[in-house]
C-alpha cells in the first residue's frame, strides 16, 4: 500500500523573504526627510555661496563670522545667559517639583496646567506683561539677566515636566521616608538622595533650557540686549551669506548640546533602571 | 534596647475611617511582637506612626516611657525595612548601609567597616558593591535589614518586608530576620497580613481587628486559645457549631442530640442561649466505617468516650502532609486534617463518624 504522505525531502530549503518597503512607506519617508535636509542642505550652500573679490567665497563668511568681536561676545552673553537660567530654574523648580510630589500631590494637576502656560501664551503678551513688573528693578531691568528671569517662564514647561516624569519614575515617598528614617533632614534627602537619582532629568531639562535662552530672539531684541540671535538677525539684513554662516554654526553647536545630552544620559543610570529596583 | 508604649492610639483618615481605635499595646525589651491582621486593620498605621511618618489624632508613643510623638522620624532613632524595595537607587549596597552613619559625619572607615560587617551578617558580603538593581528582590531586603540596622537603632520596625517576594525566599528570609533580631535582641516589631510568618518567628503575636489589639499572646497562645470568633478565625482555620446552652455551670452545651462538656467559661450564658463552638481541624478525628479489626481513616476507631457523629465525606484537598477533608456530620460541615498517607483511602461520598473531644471545643466571646 502506498504511504499516505509522501517522504520528507532530504533537505529543505525555505523561500527566502524579501522584506519590500511599501512604495507610499518609503514616498512619506523620503518627503519628511527632505522636509527638514533640503533647507539644511541649502542653508549650508548658502553660507559658502557668493563670490568675494572675484573668488569664489569659500569659508571667507564664516572667517569674518570669527572675526567679527560682537560673534564672541553675542555668542558667550547667550552662553551666559543660558547658564545662568538653567541654574535659576534648576534652583527654582527641582525643590518646588519635590515638594509638591512628596506633600502636595493634589496640587499636580494645578501645576501640570501652569507649566503648559508659557506654550499657550505668546511671548509678546508675556513681555508686555513682565515689562512694567520688572522696570522698578532698575538695578536687573538695565542688565542681560534681567532675561534669565524671563527665561525661566520660558524653560519651566520643559524643566518641570522633565522633572515630574523623573519624580514619576522613583518611588519617591518610600525613598524619602527611607532617608528620613535614616536620620536625614528633608533638605538633605533632596540633596543626597532625590537628585542623584533624577540626574537624567534634571540634564534633559537643562538641556532644553539651554537650547531655548539660546535661541530666543523676541524678548532679547524688544529689550535691546545683543544676544547671539539678535546678532544672527542684525547680521543677516546687511550680509545674508555672513547670516546662513552663523546659522550654520548655530545649528552646530545646537547638535553639539545634543549630542552631549545623549552622551551624559547613557552614562548616568537610566530611569528605567532605577524604577527596576522598585 | 528599648520597651515600647502605644498609649490609646486613635487615628481617623479622610471620609471617616478609623484606622486605630484607641489601640493599646506593650513591647518589652528585646522582644518581637508581631501585628497579625487583615488588610486595613490599622497595622501598618500603627507602625508608621511609631516610626514617626504619620500622626495620630491622640494617645502616646513611649519608647522608655518617653514619648516621641513630638519629634520627626529622622531623630527618633529607629530603623524600618518598607515593604516595597526602598534601596537608594544611585547608591550600592555597601553605600545604602553606610548611608545612616553617613549622615550622622561618622568617619568614612568607621561607616565602610559597619557596612561590610552588617552585610556580612545578611549573607551579602559578596555583594558589596552590587546597585540595587543588580540585586534580587530577596537581596535588596537584606540590604534594607542591614542599613535599618547600621546606627545602631533603639527598635526595629518590618512592615510586612517579605511580602514581596516568593514563598520560598519568604520563608528563608523570615529566619533570617528572627535569627539577626536574637542575635542582636533588637526590640522589633514586626507588621504582617501572613499568619505563618507571624506564629514562626514572633516572641508574641498582637491580633488587629477595626483599629483594635483583638488579643496579643504568645504564638501557642493565640493558636489554641483565641479568646474571639475573629481571632479563631483569621488565625488557621476553625470549624464553627452551632449549640444551646445547658448547664452553665458545668460547662455543657446540646449540639444536635448530644450534650457534651466544652472547654471555656460558659458562666456569661444564661441556659438555653445559643453559643458558637469552636474546633481546629486537627482536632477533628475521621474514623471509616470498616470491618473490625482494620485500621480507619485516621488510626484511630471505636473511641469511647468522645461524640462520634456519622457523617460522609463531603471534599478532600490535598496540602501535602495533611489532607483536608470536609464532612457533612450531625454536628454540621465540619473539615478535618488527616495525615495525607491516610487520607488516601478516602473518597468522595465515604461514609465516616466524626469523633471528637469535647475538650477541644472551646466557646469564645
Amino acid at each position: 500500500m502506498a504511504a499516505l504522505s509522501p517522504a520528507a525531502p532530504a533537505t529543505v530549503r525555505r523561500p527566502r523573504r524579501r522584506r519590500h518597503l511599501p512604495l507610499w512607506h518609503a514616498f512619506w519617508i523620503l518627503a519628511a526627510a527632505a522636509y527638514f535636509i533640503v533647507p539644511i542642505i541649502s542653508l549650508v550652500q548658502f553660507s559658502f555661496g557668493g563670490r568675494v573679490d572675484g573668488h569664489s567665497a569659500g569659508f571667507h563668511w564664516y572667517a569674518t563670522v570669527f572675526a567679527d568681536p560682537n560673534f564672541a561676545s553675542s555668542f558667550w552673553l547667550s552662553v551666559q545667559i543660558a547658564l545662568e537660567t538653567v541654574a535659576l530654574s534648576i534652583a527654582l523648580l527641582v525643590p518646588t517639583a519635590f515638594w509638591i510630589h512628596l506633600r502636595l500631590p493634589r496640587l499636580r494637576p494645578v501645576m501640570d496646567f501652569v507649566s503648559v502656560l508659557p506654550f499657550v501664551v505668546p511671548p509678546i503678551v508675556l513681555i508686555v506683561g513682565l515689562i512694567p513688573f520688572l522696570q522698578p528693578f532698575t538695578f536687573i531691568y538695565s542688565r542681560p539677566e534681567v532675561l534669565d528671569f524671563i527665561y525661566v517662564v520660558f524653560a519651566m514647561p520643559f524643566l518641570y515636566r522633565s522633572l515630574d516624569a523623573g519624580l514619576r519614575a522613583i518611588n519617591l515617598q518610600t525613598l524619602a521616608e527611607a532617608s528620613a528614617n535614616c536620620g536625614a533632614s528633608t533638605w538633605s534627602t533632596l540633596i543626597r538622595v532625590v537628585v542623584p537619582n533624577l540626574r537624567s532629568a534634571i540634564i534633559g531639562g537643562s538641556f532644553l533650557t539651554v537650547a531655548i535662552a539660546m535661541g530666543e530672539f523676541t524678548i532679547s531684541s524688544l529689550l535691546s540686549f545683543n544676544t547671539f540671535p539678535v546678532y544672527i538677525f542684525n547680521i543677516g539684513q546687511s550680509t545674508s551669506n555672513e547670516a546662513a554662516a552663523l546659522a550654520v554654526i548655530s545649528l552646530l553647536l545646537t547638535w553639539a548640546l545634543m549630542i552631549a545630552l545623549y552622551v551624559v544620559g547613557r552614562g548616568g543610570r537610566t530611569t528605567a533602571q532605577m524604577a527596576a529596583t522598585r | 534596647m528599648a520597651r515600647v508604649e502605644l498609649r490609646g492610639l486613635h487615628k481617623t483618615f479622610g471620609g471617616g475611617t478609623v484606622a486605630l481605635d484607641r489601640l493599646e499595646l506593650d513591647v518589652a525589651s528585646g522582644e518581637l511582637v508581631s501585628l497579625l491582621g487583615p488588610s486595613g486593620c490599622g497595622k501598618t498605621t500603627a507602625l508608621r506612626i511609631v516610626a514617626g511618618f504619620e500622626t495620630p489624632d491622640a494617645g502616646e508613643v513611649l519608647v522608655d516611657g518617653v514619648d516621641v510623638l513630638g519629634l520627626p522620624a529622622s531623630r527618633r532613632n529607629m530603623g524600618m525595612v518598607f515593604q516595597s524595595y526602598s534601596l537608594f537607587p544611585n547608591m550600592t549596597a555597601k553605600a545604602n548601609v553606610a548611608y545612616p552613619l553617613r549622615i550622622r559625619r561618622r568617619p568614612k572607615a568607621e561607616r565602610e567597616a559597619r557596612a561590610v560587617e552588617l552585610l556580612d551578617l545578611v549573607g551579602l558580603a559578596r555583594q558589596v558593591d552590587r546597585y540595587p538593581h543588580q540585586l534580587s528582590g530577596g537581596q535588596q531586603q537584606r540590604v534594607a535589614l542591614a542599613r535599618a540596622l547600621a546606627h545602631e537603632p533603639a527598635v526595629l520596625l518590618l512592615d510586612e518586608p517579605l511580602s514581596a517576594l516568593d514563598a520560598k525566599v519568604r520563608v528563608q528570609l523570615r529566619e533570617e530576620v528572627r535569627r539577626i533580631q536574637l542575635e542582636l535582641g533588637i526590640t522589633t516589631i514586626y507588621v504582617t497580613h501572613d499568619q505563618e510568618e507571624a506564629l514562626s518567628i514572633s516572641d508574641r503575636v498582637a491580633v488587629l481587628a477595626e483599629g483594635r489589639v483583638e488579643q496579643i499572646g504568645t504564638p501557642a497562645e493565640i493558636y489554641n486559645r483565641p479568646r474571639t470568633p475573629f481571632v479563631a478565625s483569621f488565625v488557621g482555620t476553625v470549624n464553627q457549631i452551632d449549640a444551646v446552652v445547658v448547664s452553665p455551670a458545668e460547662g455543657a452545651v446540646r449540639c444536635g442530640e448530644r450534650v457534651l462538656v466544652v472547654d471555656g467559661d460558659l458562666s456569661g450564658h444564661a441556659q438555653g442561649a445559643d453559643v458558637g463552638l469552636y474546633l481546629r481541624p486537627e482536632d477533628v478525628v475521621l474514623v471509616t466505617d470498616e470491618p473490625e479489626g482494620t485500621p480507619g481513616a485516621s488510626g484511630t476507631s471505636g473511641a469511647s468516650g468522645t461524640s462520634g457523629a456519622s457523617g460522609k465525606v463531603r471534599s478532600i484537598t490535598f496540602l501535602g502532609p495533611v489532607t483536608r477533608v470536609g464532612v457533612d456530620c450531625e454536628l454540621g460541615a465540619l473539615v478535618a486534617d488527616v495525615a495525607s498517607d491516610v487520607a488516601l483511602g478516602l473518597g468522595i461520598g465515604d461514609p465516616v463518624t466524626v469523633v471528637v473531644e469535647p475538650g477541644r471545643m472551646r466557646t469564645l466571646v
